[in-house]
């Protein structure tokens, strides 16, 4: 034990020695807090988006009592009125932003059909999203690997060329000491980094202490210990230090770039979902449709899944407002088998993801922080279903006022219901990535440990 | 020098290394070419079904009065340009289909990238993605012992010694392994060549020859200044240990953290409105004037006494045409004038933002060729504008007919509708990408940024060898 606390702190002295190792740790950890700086900028940006959007309805409200002075038919104030289901993010979600710059944190709402509500979009720089986010979760799962594979790839290969290997295998020490000396003294080295930067990466965006904390530090342990594990069976197969690099780098564009792109398009190809546009073309055809069909046909349609508007007048108007909204719903329903098979392709996508993730550390590592965080695609899913709830509820807010024939006054401006959802953590997604990252890390160490019985270490 | 290039190409050419590094990216070169296409096919099918679909829905509506039919309204989906099968560009991450109708501009909607989980934030397997990260890393295998292993075994003062000068050892090595590189890239290039020229399913013109061309020349240059640089740093490092190191935190640098890093510092610097906010300010000067001053009421009433006046008539009933019609269209007019001022805004910021990404494309070569090649694929931020424009040049016109047609219904048009063959005389949507000369100006700082990295790394880096003391 003695020889390995003295290789260790001659590694320590080593790595002070090498200015390049030191800078390039230097430099990981200025991105890393860059990451961090950007992710909790953005997402304080998104947060105070979503505090203007109030604003934007008491404007619109404003607006409509200057419009409407008197009472006003609730029919006109369900069609100029807009108002808002929101997505808050978790505190979390500024270390990992994951789909929350594609997905809209929002969904602006009138009265009218919600499928061609639903799915627009905000604003977004296409150029932008394609590059993706600089937020820690990045650092982690794409830049720490490279970082473990600069400082490992020459473990033994360097000394060996350098012709040191030799000497030091000379003395009364078993090459398994050496390696695991130089092993544990890089990944004190690269765990500290790690741990540092999430831990002020917490700090600063003001995480909830809970089981959270334990569950991003473990999985940010077991990433980095996958890739040790990696770079041991490297190391195990005794090449040079120009083989290891090159090796090791492929095996990194392989789990953190070739697989993740393959892996989209086998989900893609696997689970295509049309129905989107399918969808939104059906809902329009549904809805104007109503324009042209008897007015009776419709309201019979809409009194057999609302009776209890059924003993409502019967309508001779050439125009009504309950009318125009009971066709509006109607072509919502008409379309409500595509809609859930939309979601539903989209979660089996994900699904279909979560089983392959074991492919590559990398995937899973970052759909496990997003799920942590709560900002991939379920998430989203899930913000759907709470504004499609949302807007149910606004129906059942507006309806009496069109069914009854009650004047909407505006005191009623207030009583509207509001909506907001805030991120909840996919926490058991999480988990599972926790066991199927400690899983890779016990194959990988298996393997590394196995090679390395199998090959004594030559120091030639 | 034409003897070392020979030695170099065939030398690599029996390197086994080489031969399986160069077999995957050969590989995974012609199996994204492929991928690509069928993409590409089922994309456009879908789309084009889509349009037809809403095309004769368009047309064969029922007697509508044409009001409704300007809220009933129509599709435009974005075809996929023919080339950017091999570089799709921003394409995932932009909506597919925007719904036209009258008084709004809606967002376009259903992008890939929405329809997917974080998983295609890792990047898409492309054509462009093997030629722009893939190549330059097998270059650097390629090249980074080429003077170092010479130093290291000794060959290079034997070299020297038969009175070649280094120049001229350099500028062999850089021919031998551009003619390697050339051997591994070009089957895959020609099979998508093939298949855009053979097949009928692309409507191949002098335009996509044209970009076809430029396409293979951009890589050409950016291949090129790799096996340059690289060669270089090569000569420039001590051990081959330090030129693989240096070459490889280039590389990193250059294609993994900076584009990403760049973007995101644009979007930080300068931020983008929301769509939420956008709309709402739009209706607010829609409504109020662009200054405030011109409130929407105002000017339909000055339009309705002005039309009184032109007609010498004293009441609605007795104009030969409608007054709703003309209201409508006058604020059609109005409101597109002002959310084409707030949209080339918002254009604006998102062009300042990309702008500095091209900017360090002076820096980095990646940052040069990604803009360049998506340009010249139609699949870049310009070329979606372009349709994002198209779509609402075709919808403001398709809505001012609409209003046309209502004005000319005269006093009582609400109460009557226009024949169902009157739809049928409306024009579709028929979306034409701009020509490679629109593009090109788009283009011009990557062009140069390119030019001006292979030329610099000629000139300065074979300076900086044939004044390094190698032997």
């Amino acid at each position: 034990m003695r020889i390995f606390w003295l290789l260790f702190s001659y590694e320590w002295r080593h790595f002070r020695a090498a200015k390049g190792l030191v800078l390039l740790c230097a430099l990981l950890l200025l991105t890393g807090l860059y990451g961090i700086y950007y992710g909790t900028t953005e997402m304080e940006r998104q947060r105070q988006h979503l505090t203007t959007l109030p604003e934007l309805s008491r404007r619109n409200v404003e607006e409509l009592k200057v419009k409407f002075p008197g009472p006003a038919d609730a029919g006109d104030i369900g069609y100029y009125h807009t108002t808002y289901a929101v997505h808050h993010p978790d505190a979390w979600a500024a270390l990992s932003l994951g789909q929350r710059d594609i997905n809209p944190y929002y969904v602006k709402l009138r009265l009218l059909g919600l499928q061609n509500q639903l799915y627009a979009t905000d604003n977004t720089n296409p150029m932008k999203v394609l590059s993706g986010n600089f937020d820690l979760a990045f650092v982690l799962v794409y830049l720490f690997p490279l970082l473990i594979i600069a400082l490992s790839f020459n473990l033994l290969s360097s000394e060996r060329e350098e012709g040191i290997l030799t000497l030091l295998l000379a003395q009364p020490v078993s090459p398994g000491v050496v390696v695991s000396a130089k092993l544990a003294f890089r990944l004190a080295v690269v765990l500290g980094l790690a741990w540092l930067l999430s831990v002020v990466g917490m700090l600063w965006a003001q995480v909830p202490l809970d089981g959270r904390v334990g569950t991003w530090l473990g999985l940010s342990t077991l990433y980095c210990l996958f890739w040790f594990g990696v770079a041991l069976i490297i190391t195990a197969l005794q090449r040079t230090s120009a083989f290891n690099a090159v090796t090791l780098l492929g095996v990194w564009l392989l789990l953190v770039v070739l697989v993740p792109s393959l892996l989209n398009l086998g989900v893609a190809a696997a689970h295509p979902v049309p129905q989107g546009i399918e969808l939104t073309i059906k809902q329009r055809e549904e809805i104007h449709a109503g324009w042209d069909r008897p007015k009776t046909q419709t309201m019979n349609r809409f009194f057999a899944l609302y009776p209890q508007w059924r003993d409502t007048a019967t309508i001779r108007e050439r125009f009504v407002w309950r009318w125009y909204y009971a066709f509006q719903h109607l072509g919502d329903l008409a379309v409500a088998k595509q809609a859930a098979a939309y979601a539903n392709g989209l979660q089996q996508r994900y699904d279909l993801v979560e089983k392959l993730n074991l492919l590559s550390p990398a995937i899973n590592a970052q759909s496990s922080l997003n799920a942590l965080a709560g900002t991939d695609l379920p998430t989203h899913l899930k913000f759907q279903r709470s504004a499609t709830a949302y807007h149910d509820a606004l129906r059942a807010f507006y309806y009496p006022f069109l069914f009854r024939k009650v004047e909407f006054t505006h005191n009623d401006y207030a009583r509207e219901p509001t909506h907001t959802f805030t991120s909840q953590p996919e926490l058991s997604t999480a988990l599972r990535g926790l066991g199927k990252l400690l899983l890779s890390v016990g194959v990988v160490f298996a393997a590394g440990l196995l090679l390395l019985r199998a090959r004594p270490i030559n120091p030639r | 020098m034409h003897s070392i290039a020979q030695k170099e190409f065939v030398s690599t050419l029996r390197d086994k290394r080489f031969l399986v590094l160069s077999v995957l990216v050969l590989a995974l070169l012609l199996a994204a070419t492929l991928v690509g296409r069928a993409s590409y096919q089922t994309l456009q099918q879908e789309r084009q079904l889509a349009q037809q679909t809403v095309n004769d829905q368009f047309r064969h509506q029922p007697a509508r009065h044409p009001h409704r039919v300007a809220h009933y309204g129509s599709f435009a989906f974005r075809p996929r340009s023919g080339l950017s099968l091999l570089d799709s560009g921003v394409d995932s991450f932009t909506g597919t289909s925007v719904f036209l109708e009258a008084h709004q501009q809606n967002s376009v909607n259903f992008s890939q990238a929405q329809q997917s989980g974080s998983l295609i934030r890792f990047g898409e397997m492309t054509v462009a993605f093997v030629l722009q990260m893939l190549v330059p890393l097998l270059i650097i295998f390629l090249c980074f012992g080429a003077f170092t292993q010479e130093r290291e075994t000794g060959t290079l003062k034997l070299l020297l010694s038969q009175g070649v000068s280094l120049r001229q050892v350099a500028w062999g090595k850089i021919w031998g392994y551009s003619r390697a590189v050339a051997l591994v890239v070009a089957p895959a290039l020609a099979l998508a060549a093939a298949l855009l020229f053979g097949t009928e399913e692309f409507t191949s013109g002098a335009d996509l020859v044209g970009r076809l061309v430029l396409f293979v020349l951009s890589y050409a240059v950016y291949f090129f200044l790799f096996i340059v640089g690289a060669v270089v740093v090569s000569a420039v490092q001590a051990s081959s240990r330090a030129a693989l190191v240096t070459l490889l935190g280039l590389w990193i640098l250059g294609c993994i953290i900076l584009p990403k890093a760049t973007a995101n510092l644009g979007a930080t610097l300068y931020p983008a409105v929301t769509k939420a906010q956008m709309d709402a300010d739009v209706h607010e000067e829609a409504q109020h004037g662009i200054n405030g001053h011109d409130p929407q009421d105002q000017r339909s009433a000055a339009l309705k006494a002005g039309l009184l006046k032109k007609y010498g008539v004293d009441s609605e009933e007795k104009l030969p045409v409608s007054v709703g019609g003309i209201v409508m269209s006058e604020s059609e007019a109005y409101s597109a004038k002002v959310y084409q001022q707030h949209f080339a805004d918002l254009n604006a910021t998102y062009e300042r933002q990309n702008r500095l990404s091209d900017w360090v494309g002076l820096l980095n070569p990646y940052q040069a060729i990604r803009p360049l090649s998506m340009g010249l694929a139609g699949s870049d931020f310009a070329h979606y504008v372009h349709f994002q424009q198209a779509a609402e040049a075709y919808r403001y016109a398709l809505v001012q007919r609409l209003n046309a047609l209502q004005t000319s219904m005269g006093y009582g048009d609400k109460e009557r509708k226009l024949d169902a063959h009157t739809w049928q005389q409306l024009p579709l949507f028929a979306y034409q990408a701009p020509p490679l000369g629109w593009a090109l100006p788009h283009l011009l700082l990557p062009v140069v940024a390119l030019l001006l990295w292979a030329v610099g790394l000629s000139w300065l880096g074979l300076r900086l060898i044939s004044n390094s003391r190698l032997a």
